[in-house]
């Protein structure tokens, strides 16, 4: 027999509505941000990454293995318990006064995140022939001016889709920030339960939201390419 | 205006330039030709640095290019280069594959720049082009950009690695009337290229290679008329008996 009383208002009106509308604001939050943020770190990794300059190279390449095979969780706990201790007092004192939680859940996502963008714009930009960069320097450019007007433009466009995925992961692994307190979407539902017992309803609402913010992304990401990126293949 | 004394270069093991003089005096149109592997499209990627040269003096439009503190971005600025497979950047359309260079590297205002390019568009006859994507173009259209696009840059010297070979045979005409008119203009030209009509019609000298070396120089009258090396006789027989 089955005694679960579903009550599904609960997530949609009142007080535990508020929270989950608060944790989405803060999942938006830390989701857009990681997303700029690790793209921008990316792309610079995956610049350095080709770098002729070797110190270059092997830092990006340290960089890379180092964050993508160790586990998100772990270095979020290290971004969160273990960096701050080496750091002098008076910074300490500072970071006492800010919302360490969110600073530590968005340095732990975005560092983590752009280590695997570096590698998908590596793979975009080694698959640009060669002869467009002989074109590019033969008009003049220099080796990271042809990279910036012709050759990384181009290597975005064909990245799109493997992008897609990293932004995608980013947004799901923000809910991983509940375990430092970052009261974003899954820790709000986690206190929705706590308070109500009503764990199915508040974890569907979640998953919910969690689907639709996915969908979102994607339609948006797919918009960007094709009305502006690729205007001409439309 | 290019000058190479005594210039080698290997790939490996293999002597890809042997021993090469060679002056290209201002205004002057030079082809070059010879078999395929003869060193002829290494050579032309020598003059605005594609390939370095390992021993040797090279020196274009006043630039030594063995000195290490010559700027080959400024060298490269003042030497067009047009490509076999014409590489126009496929992102973006007529217009701004023309004007990039010259809005980013000589920083040419924008508007300035766009007239110029139309101006480059209306002279190859592509006016009605500027908005397309390289795709968009066929082969010969795509050609004529490129050499607008490099034309743009108000250079030197033009260097053409083999323009038509890339292209099909009713497309080559219209590539080889806007080089041809670009050699009347002045321009000192380097050209790879086997179409030894635009050689008789324009060209000042034919320089024939093979294996490295430049085996025959001479004007393009002589050298259809009367070649002097065996290699040069059978490799000009072989090119024009299709046509009897």
């Amino acid at each position: 027999m089955l005694t679960y009383q579903f009550d599904w208002s609960i997530v949609t009106s009142g007080k535990y509505f508020q929270w989950l509308v608060s944790g989405l604001m803060m999942t938006l939050q830390i989701s857009t941000a990681g997303i700029v943020f690790s793209f921008l770190i990316g792309l610079l990794i995956a610049v350095m990454r080709m770098s002729h300059f070797k110190p270059v190279r092997w830092f990006a390449h340290a960089y890379l293995e180092f964050f993508r095979n160790t586990p998100l969780l772990v270095q979020l706990f290290f971004w969160y318990f273990g960096s701050y201790k080496i750091l002098p007092a008076f910074i300490n004192d500072w970071l006492n006064t800010t919302n360490f939680e969110f600073a530590a859940a968005l340095v732990a996502l975005t560092i983590y995140t752009s280590a695997f963008i570096a590698e998908d714009i590596r793979s975009g930009v080694l698959s640009i022939p060669k002869e467009q960069l002989e074109a590019a320097r033969s008009a003049g450019f220099s080796y990271l001016r042809a990279m910036q007007y012709i050759i990384l433009p181009q290597a975005v466009r064909i990245t799109v889709p493997p992008l897609v995925n990293q932004f995608l992961n980013l947004a799901k692994n923000s809910s991983l920030a509940m375990t430092i307190g970052v009261a974003e979407l899954t820790y709000q539902a986690r206190q929705i339960e706590s308070y109500s017992f009503k764990g199915f309803e508040a974890f569907s609402a979640a998953t919910l939201v969690y689907l639709v913010l996915s969908i979102v992304i994607t339609a948006l990401i797919h918009q960007y390419n094709t009305r502006i990126l690729n205007p001409h293949r439309a | 205006m290019i000058k190479f004394q005594g210039v080698n270069k290997w790939f490996k093991k293999l002597h890809v330039l042997n021993n090469i003089d060679l002056h290209v005096r201002q205004g002057e149109v030079v082809v070059v030709c010879g078999p395929s592997g003869s060193g002829k499209s290494t050579l032309i990627r020598t003059i605005n640095q594609l390939e370095p040269i390992e021993q040797g003096s090279l020196v274009v439009d006043g630039m030594d290019l063995c000195h290490k503190k010559t700027d080959l971005n400024k060298l490269r600025a003042e030497v067009g280069f047009v490509f076999q497979q014409f590489n126009l950047y496929p992102h973006l359309s007529t217009l701004s594959n023309i004007t990039l260079a010259p809005t980013k590297i000589r920083k040419t205002p924008k508007k300035e720049a766009e007239e110029q390019a139309m101006q480059l568009l209306e002279r190859v006859g592509l006016a009605n082009k500027r908005d397309a994507y390289p795709s968009q173009l066929s082969g010969g259209q795509q050609q004529r950009v490129a050499i607008a696009r490099a034309l743009a840059m108000k250079p030197r010297i033009m260097l053409f690695d083999e323009p038509t070979s890339a292209l099909d045979p009713e497309m080559i005409g219209e590539v080889l009337a806007v080089m041809q008119d670009l050699a009347k203009s002045g321009m000192t030209m380097v050209c790879v290229t086997h179409e030894m009509g635009f050689a008789r019609e324009v060209a000042h000298r034919v320089v024939f290679m093979d294996h490295g070396v430049i085996l025959e120089e001479a004007h393009p009258e002589e050298f259809f008329r009367n070649p002097q090396h065996d290699r040069a006789k059978q490799f000009l027989k072989q090119l024009l008996s299709p046509m009897h």
